[in-house]
C-alpha cells in the first residue's frame, strides 16, 4: 500500500463539514479516480493527503509512515515525494516554461541557489527531459501564459515530474479544457502511470474519461464515500446515487 | 463502512460550540456599541444642541461629574436595551429578534442618530451663508482672485528653481523609500504572516506602527523634522520619506494579499520552503503593481512637498508662504499657477507611465 487514509474528517472554520470519515487504501501503480459533484469534498480530500489543508481528525499514511502530524523540514520532504496538478494549472504566468518546470525541483535545491536562479546543468537537463515526456520541449523558452490551456497543463505535469513523485495527485486536471484537449492531457497521466509506474489519484467529472483511464473508482457525495469499485461497474443506478436523480450522463470523446 | 459514533458526534459538537461562542461575542459587541450610541446621543443633545444652540453659550461648562453621570446612565440604558435583543447594534451584529419592536427601534433610532449628527455638525462648523455672500466677503474674494489672475512674472526664475527643488525633494523621498518598503511589505502581508503565531505577532506590531505613522500627516512630520534637522529641504524630504514608507508598505502588502493563491499552493506542494515560495510564486505577481504604486506616489509626493514647504520644508511651498505673509498677492498668483501647472503635468505623466506598464 502506498497510501492509507483512515477516518478522515475536515471541518472548515465556517463550519462546513467537508469530509465525514473517509477511509480508503491505494495500491502502488494504481490509477485511482475520485468522482462526485462540485462541493462533494474531492478537492479537500486531495489537499488533505499532501497537507495543503490540515485534516481535523483521522490519519493519512504514506509509504507506511503516518504523515498526518509531521511538521517543518519533515513535512517538506514528504511533499517533495507527492506531485500535484491543479485545475487552473497554477503556473507562474510571467516566467518561462523552463523556469516553471524547474520550480518542481525547488524542494531539493538550496535556498540561495534558487533565489539567484543558478541551477546545476543536471537540473536543466532534467527539466528538458520532463518537457520532452509531455511533448512540448520546443516551448521551453516561451512565457508560460503565452501557451494554450492544454499546453499549460502539460507544463504543470512536467513540473510535477521534476519531483520524481511516488504519488501524483491531480485535482480536476481537465475541467478547464475542451474535450479533445482533455483526452490528450489524460493520455499523459496514463503514460506516466504506465511507463514511470507513478501512482495517480485524479479527480474527474466525466464518466467517459473515468471508464477509459481509471483502474479503480471512488465516488464521494457530501463528504462521504458512496461507491468504491471498478469503473466498468458504475451502472445507471450508481450514477443516479452519485449525481442525483436529475442527472443525465454527458458523453465526451 | 462502519461508522464510529464518537467521531460522528465530535464534528457536530464543534460546529454547535462555535456557533454559541460566536453569539456570545456578538452580544458583548452589541452591548458595547449600544452603550456608545446612547452615550453619544446624550452628549450631542446636551452639549451641541442644548448648551450651544438653545442657550447659545460661548464657553461650554465642563465637569467630569456630569460626564460620569451621563456615562453611567448610558451603561444602564445601553446594556438593558442590547439584552432585550431589539436594539440597533443587535441588528448590526445579526442577533436581533425578528419582531416589530426591533424594526421600529432600528428605524427610529437610526434616523435619530443621523439627524442629531448632522445638526450638531451644522452648529459646530458655524455654517453661515451670510458670511459667504456678504458684500465685505465678496470684496475680499475679488481682491485675491483679481491678483491671482494678474500674476507677477518678475519672480518667475526664482519660482522655477523653487519648483525644481520641490520636485527633487519628492523624487528623492520616493526613491529612498523603495528598498525599506519592499522588505517591510512582506512582513505586513496577512497571507504570508498568518501561518504561525510568532510571525503573526510581528505582522500586528508592524501594522500598528505603520497605521500610527500614516495617520500623522506629512505636514506634522515636517514640523517634527524641521526641529530635528533644521528648517529646509532635508526636513521636508525626511518627512515625506517616513510617510511614504508607511503608506506604500500598506499598498504593497495589499498587492501581496491580492495575488492569485494558485501558484503559491502549487509551489508549496512541491516541498519548496517559505523563501522559495515567496520568490517564485509571490514576487513575479507583484512587480508591476509595486512599480505602479511607486510612480503614483512620486506624483502624490510632489503635491505634498508643496504643502510641506509651507511649514519650512523648502521648495515652492516655502516661497509661497513668504509672499503670502507679505500679502503680495500678484506673486502668490504666479506661484499658485505654477504649482497647478506642474501638478497637472505630473498627474498626466504618471497616469501615462502607469498605463504603459500594465
Amino acid at each position: 500500500m502506498i497510501l492509507k487514509v483512515k477516518n478522515l474528517h475536515k471541518i472548515y472554520k465556517n463550519g462546513t463539514h467537508a469530509l465525514k470519515g473517509i477511509t480508503f487504501d491505494v495500491k502502488e501503480k494504481e490509477f485511482l479516480v475520485i468522482i462526485g459533484l462540485s462541493g462533494s469534498g474531492k478537492s479537500t480530500l486531495l489537499r488533505c493527503i499532501n497537507r495543503l489543508i490540515e485534516p481535523t481528525s483521522g490519519t493519512v499514511e504514506f509509504l507506511g509512515k503516518d504523515i498526518t502530524h509531521v511538521k517543518g523540514e519533515e513535512l517538506r520532504k514528504v511533499k517533495t515525494q507527492i506531485g500535484m496538478v491543479f485545475q487552473q494549472f497554477n503556473l507562474i504566468k510571467r516566467r518561462s516554461v523552463l523556469t516553471n518546470v524547474i520550480t518542481g525541483k525547488l524542494g531539493q535545491l538550496k535556498t540561495f541557489q534558487s533565489v539567484f536562479e543558478k541551477f546545476p546543468q543536471e537540473v536543466y537537463d532534467e527539466a528538458n527531459k520532463s518537457l520532452e515526456t509531455v511533448g512540448i520541449k520546443e516551448k521551453a523558452l516561451l512565457r508560460a501564459d503565452s501557451l494554450s490551456g492544454g499546453q499549460q497543463q502539460r507544463v504543470a505535469i512536467a513540473r510535477s515530474l521534476m519531483q520524481n513523485p511516488k504519488l501524483l495527485l491531480a485535482d480536476e486536471p481537465v475541467a478547464s479544457l475542451d474535450p479533445a484537449t482533455s483526452n490528450s492531457v489524460m493520455q499523459y497521466f496514463e503514460k506516466i502511470n504506465k511507463e514511470l509506474g507513478t501512482t495517480v489519484i485524479c479527480n474527474l467529472h466525466f464518466l467517459s474519461l473515468v471508464r477509459k483511464y481509471a483502474t479503480r473508482v471512488i465516488a464521494l457525495k457530501a463528504g462521504e464515500i458512496v461507491y468504491q469499485g471498478l469503473p466498468s461497474e458504475i451502472d445507471e443506478n450508481w450514477f443516479r446515487t452519485i449525481y442525483g436523480d436529475e442527472a443525465e450522463e454527458v458523453e465526451i470523446r | 463502512m462502519i461508522s464510529n459514533p464518537e467521531l460522528e458526534s465530535h464534528p457536530v459538537k464543534i460546529i454547535r460550540l462555535n456557533k454559541e461562542k460566536e453569539n456570545r461575542i456578538s452580544l458583548i459587541k452589541a452591548v458595547l456599541l449600544d452603550i456608545f450610541f446612547v452615550f453619544y446621543s446624550i452628549l450631542v443633545l446636551q452639549r451641541a444642541i442644548y448648551y450651544k444652540f438653545i442657550l447659545d453659550l460661548k464657553d461650554l461648562p465642563f465637569s467630569w461629574v456630569n460626564i460620569g453621570i451621563l456615562f453611567f446612565i448610558s451603561i444602564v440604558i445601553g446594556t438593558t436595551w442590547a439584552l432585550t435583543k431589539t436594539s440597533l447594534s443587535c441588528k448590526l451584529f445579526g442577533i436581533a429578534k425578528d419582531n416589530k419592536t426591533t424594526k421600529w427601534t432600528v428605524e427610529i433610532f437610526g434616523w435619530f442618530l443621523f439627524n442629531i449628527t448632522f445638526i450638531a455638525g451644522w452648529i459646530i462648523t458655524r455654517l453661515s451663508l451670510v458670511d459667504l455672500f456678504s458684500s465685505e466677503g465678496i470684496q475680499g474674494a475679488e481682491r485675491i482672485f483679481g491678483a491671482i489672475f494678474k500674476p507677477e512674472f518678475g519672480i518667475f526664475d526664482d519660482a522655477i528653481f523653487a519648483m525644481i527643488e520641490t520636485i527633487y525633494i519628492a523624487l528623492l523621498a520616493t526613491l529612498i523609500s523603495i528598498p525599506p518598503t519592499l522588505i517591510l511589505s512582506f512582513f505586513t502581508a496577512r497571507n504570508l504572516m498568518k501561518g504561525n503565531k510568532f510571525t503573526f505577532v510581528i505582522y500586528n506590531i508592524l501594522r500598528l506602527i505603520f497605521n500610527f505613522v500614516r495617520s500623522i500627516e506629512p505636514l506634522i512630520w515636517a514640523i517634527i523634522f524641521s526641529v530635528w534637522v533644521g528648517i529646509g529641504p532635508f526636513a521636508g524630504m525626511i518627512a515625506l520619506l517616513v510617510h511614504t514608507i508607511a503608506s506604500n508598505a500598506k499598498l504593497y502588502s495589499e498587492a501581496i494579499e491580492n495575488i492569485e493563491e494558485g501558484p503559491v499552493e502549487a509551489i508549496t506542494a512541491t516541498g519548496a520552503n517559505k523563501i522559495q515560495v515567496v520568490w517564485y510564486a509571490v514576487v513575479p505577481q507583484i512587480v508591476l503593481p509595486f512599480l505602479s504604486f511607486t510612480i503614483y506616489r512620486w506624483d502624490i509626493n510632489v503635491r505634498m512637498a508643496t504643502i510641506i514647504g509651507l511649514v519650512g520644508g523648502g521648495g515652492i511651498g516655502t516661497m509661497l508662504i513668504q509672499y503670502q505673509g507679505l500679502a503680495r498677492w500678484h506673486e502668490v498668483g504666479l506661484i499658485v499657477l505654477l504649482i497647478a501647472f506642474v501638478v497637472w503635468i505630473m498627474d498626466y505623466i504618471s497616469a501615462k507611465i502607469r498605463e504603459a506598464i500594465y
